[in-house]
């Protein structure tokens, strides 16, 4: 098998069958809580892919070429944690600069993205179970278009149910939750294809 | 017997040096590429609105209806806040009366005064 099958495979795999919200319950709180309108859950999840996928390129280095030769592997979670941070607040300024408005539309998610834990997983996983770069850029890239997708998808869906009579009881996160549990299923019915 | 002593002479003391000297390197390289990012991606604000906000109680109550005194500050130069009593912890004598001597010296660009009632 060619390495660009490979990786696709492998982001196809992070993507759909092993979807890092739903099979693996990362990124929950920001999933529930942007997931309301598509815009900022478009918006939020371009955010969390650039943060994702720029934090698996600049911590697979500094774990292979930095902790590792220095005997400290197990410092990892701090040194991701001061990266995943710092780039973070990088989002922010940019998206500040360039677009107010969706600064504004965001608003305490964009900070949260930090404690965010799809980007900590992800990144961690990557070195505990000692991917390669390629591997671990493939899974950073395929996690986060699966966050996107199940966010866009979940935004869509709970924009649906604004014009519905639903029993007042279910109105708002109850009905968020069951669609999440529902994605979930469909999401399921997917493993084991490749 | 259980000694709780952590036993030092074991300890891997070139591990601890290594953490210390990474973490703050990497630190302060983040640091400095993010100093350097603010100063190119400053906001350029009309300077009147960290002014009012000073002027403001400080408390980020959101009773305003804003999200954060920031917000009501840029909110009341912009003229779209008609009622400064609307932010409720504020005091007439302490904040209310301050920004309307303020805003009645300051104009906008275009020279007008946008001032609101108590």
């Amino acid at each position: 098998m060619s390495v660009f099958v490979a990786f696709v495979l492998a982001i196809l795999n992070a993507m759909l069958m092993d979807n890092v919200v739903l099979s693996r319950f990362y990124g929950i709180c920001s999933f529930i809580g942007v997931g309301n309108r598509v815009k900022s859950a478009t918006s939020m999840g371009l955010a969390v892919t650039f943060v994702i996928v720029l934090a698996t390129v600049v911590c697979w280095p500094i774990y292979t070429f930095l902790l590792v030769p220095a005997g400290i592997a197990y410092f990892d979670t701090v040194i991701y944690i001061l990266v995943i941070a710092s780039l973070v607040q990088a989002v922010a300024l940019f998206i500040r600069r360039f677009s107010p408005s969706l600064y504004r539309g965001l608003g305490i998610y964009l900070p949260l993205i930090t404690t965010n834990c799809a980007v900590l997983g992800v990144v961690q996983s990557n070195t505990d179970t000692g991917l390669d770069f390629l591997s671990s850029l493939a899974n950073g890239v395929g996690t986060s278009l699966g966050y996107f997708l199940v966010i866009f998808l979940f935004a869509c869906i709970r924009e649906k149910f604004e014009g519905t009579n639903m029993p007042k009881a279910m109105k708002g996160v109850p009905i968020a939750l069951v669609t999440a549990a529902l994605l979930a299923l469909s999401f399921y019915g997917l493993q084991g294809i490749i | 017997m259980i000694n709780f002593m952590v036993d030092f002479s074991t300890a891997n003391w070139m591990g601890v040096l290594w953490c210390a000297l990474i973490g703050v390197g990497l630190g302060l390289i983040l640091g400095l590429l993010l100093f350097i990012c603010g100063h190119f991606l400053e906001v350029k604000e009309d300077e009147r609105i960290a002014a009012v906000e000073k002027m403001l109680p400080g408390y980020n109550c959101g009773s305003c209806g804003h999200a954060g005194c920031h917000e009501m500050a840029e909110a009341i130069v912009k003229g779209e806040v008609k009622k400064l009593s609307t932010c409720r912890p504020g005091k007439k004598d302490k904040n209310y009366d301050p920004i309307i001597a303020y805003l009645s010296e300051h104009p906008d660009k275009d020279g007008n005064y946008q001032i609101p009632e108590i």
